[in-house]
């Protein structure tokens, strides 16, 4: 989008430090999915992960009004600098597994594969303690075994609950961490990081927080896992037919030897940080074979254990 | 699992028929050999400051090229730093056109001299150019140096040079250059600001 000209750099509004998650956040990402699914290599899986989205959609409509931190907690985090909803202690309510209920009813309705219909049927006839062990492994990043195929769905639900108290608390609330790669509202690493094309954030880059889906300014050149500036480079995949290979690249530190996606909006706007981001896997592929370990998960894919 | 200050993840070829895909019925092996068929090419994105006034606006250089591969490193792109908090993003027409200054074929690389008379630009050597630069200075001030002014009182100036700074330049290399103009007597010093 291209700003007024001349502008007036004195006057110029301060860019938000921190974007809390829009409404229509899930509704875009399923579009974004199935539009990447066209001609991909994974298609049929992208494709799934639309409606996965777009049940994600549905469920976050229908959440109800969630039990937030009270303004005194809100207070101390704010004071400490630590994040107010932090995925790993924060007592999660029910609402979660209703979430999780809606999107196995919605999958079930629709054309998927056998083992992903199975899945569905075990969650949802699995007691509340299995759910919440499993909600434990998604949050804390364990290596999963048996649980693969289970996760990502679990991990969906999570995303919804966590999503909306993002959306409920606001942005105004949160102020960034002392830790600046970690989300200032649930205290996740990032999925990707998104280089921003609108007139009061031009070029200016945000991580994305792969559970609550808020993002936060981070200067552009910096290596979001170790904060080293010295050895970044951004590899991109040649000779990919994908719509999205210029404008998703791997931003490598040599540092501390790893990455993360940085999507470039300017080059894809209708652009996801997580549709694009599990649209180029082969970039992983590549990056991983050139010795770079990555960064922030992306809660909707489990990789095999190696 | 690599663990340091937090937690890495391993997305690789070997993991990917155990994964959440396979797992969940769907075949990655089409993604698997087609990723043979893709290379993968190296960017850099490279903070700089604008050479041309004091404003010292932060830019951003984009080059091409794999240093490791020893292949020549090529500037392709340069715009506005939007984190840098004079200029936000922003450049003015000739910050604009930095690329093109890089670029230059006629972007002078190495110290030429035009002799007196002559019409015709000679290359000479880095020690030559100071050698040169200190003996015709230090004529020009053994014949201009003043020392005290109409009423006796002790000036010691020099106002027959001046000199032109760079604005790119640190604060550290701007404290030496003013310690030697000053030291020399010379007024007229100036940072580029208004050219």
């Amino acid at each position: 989008m291209a700003a007024a000209f001349p502008i007036d750099v004195s006057t110029l509004a301060e860019p938000p430090r921190i974007i809390a998650p829009a409404a229509t956040l899930f509704a875009a990402r399923a579009r974004r999915f199935a539009q990447l699914a066209e001609d991909h290599a994974l298609g049929d899986w992208l494709r799934f992960l639309a409606l996965l989205t777009q049940a994600q959609h549905e469920a976050f409509a229908a959440i109800p009004p969630l039990s937030l931190p009270a303004a005194e907690a809100l207070e101390r985090a704010r004071r400490h600098a630590m994040p107010p909803v932090p995925a790993l202690h924060w007592q999660r309510d029910g609402a979660w597994r209703a979430a999780l209920r809606r999107i196995t009813a919605a999958l079930a309705d629709a054309a998927v594969p056998q083992a992903v219909r199975q899945s569905c049927a075990r969650l949802e006839a699995a007691p509340e303690a299995a759910l919440e062990a499993l909600a434990g492994q998604v949050l804390r990043n364990e290596p999963y075994d048996a649980d693969t195929a289970l996760l990502p769905l679990v991990a969906a639900a999570l995303q919804v609950y966590w999503t909306a108290l993002a959306a409920a608390l606001g942005a105004a609330h949160l102020a960034a961490l002392d830790v600046h790669g970690l989300c200032p509202c649930c205290g996740s690493p990032p999925v990707a990081s998104v280089v921003r094309s609108a007139p009061d954030m031009n070029n200016l880059r945000y991580l994305h927080c792969a559970l609550c889906n808020t993002e936060w300014n981070f200067v552009r050149i910096k290596c979001a896992a170790c904060d080293s500036t010295t050895q970044i480079a951004y590899r991109n995949l040649e000779g990919s037919p994908l719509p999205n290979a210029a404008a998703v690249r791997a931003e490598t530190c040599d540092n501390c030897m790893s990455y993360l996606k940085i999507l470039y909006q300017a080059k894809a706007p209708d652009g996801d940080p997580v549709a694009d981001d599990l649209a180029t896997l082969a970039l992983d592929l590549l990056v991983d074979e050139a010795g770079y370990a990555r960064a922030g998960p992306n809660l909707l894919f489990v990789s095999g254990s190696s | 699992m690599h663990v340091t200050r937090r937690q890495f993840f391993r997305i690789c070829s070997a993991g990917l028929p155990a994964s959440s895909i396979a797992a969940m019925g769907f075949s990655p092996a089409a993604a698997l050999a087609e990723v043979r068929a893709f290379k993968l090419a190296r960017t850099t994105e490279t903070r700089n400051t604008c050479p041309y006034c004091s404003v010292s606006c932060g830019v951003l250089m984009y080059s091409l090229g794999d240093k490791a591969k020893n292949a020549k490193a090529e500037i392709i792109h340069i715009e506005g730093d939007p984190d840098h908090p004079v200029n936000r993003g922003t450049l003015c027409p000739k910050g604009a056109a930095l690329l093109d200054f890089v670029n230059s074929p006629d972007r002078l690389k190495h110290p030429e001299v035009r002799e007196a008379g002559s019409n015709e630009w000679k290359r000479i050597s880095w020690d030559d150019a100071f050698n040169r630069i200190a003996k015709l200075m230090k004529a020009d001030r053994d014949a201009n140096f003043i020392t005290k002014n109409a009423d006796g009182a002790t000036v010691n100036r020099w106002l027959s040079t001046g000199f032109l700074a760079a604005s790119a330049s640190s604060n550290e290399s701007g404290y030496i250059t003013h310690k030697v103009v000053r030291s020399l007597g010379i007024l007229a010093f100036d940072n580029q600001a208004r050219v």
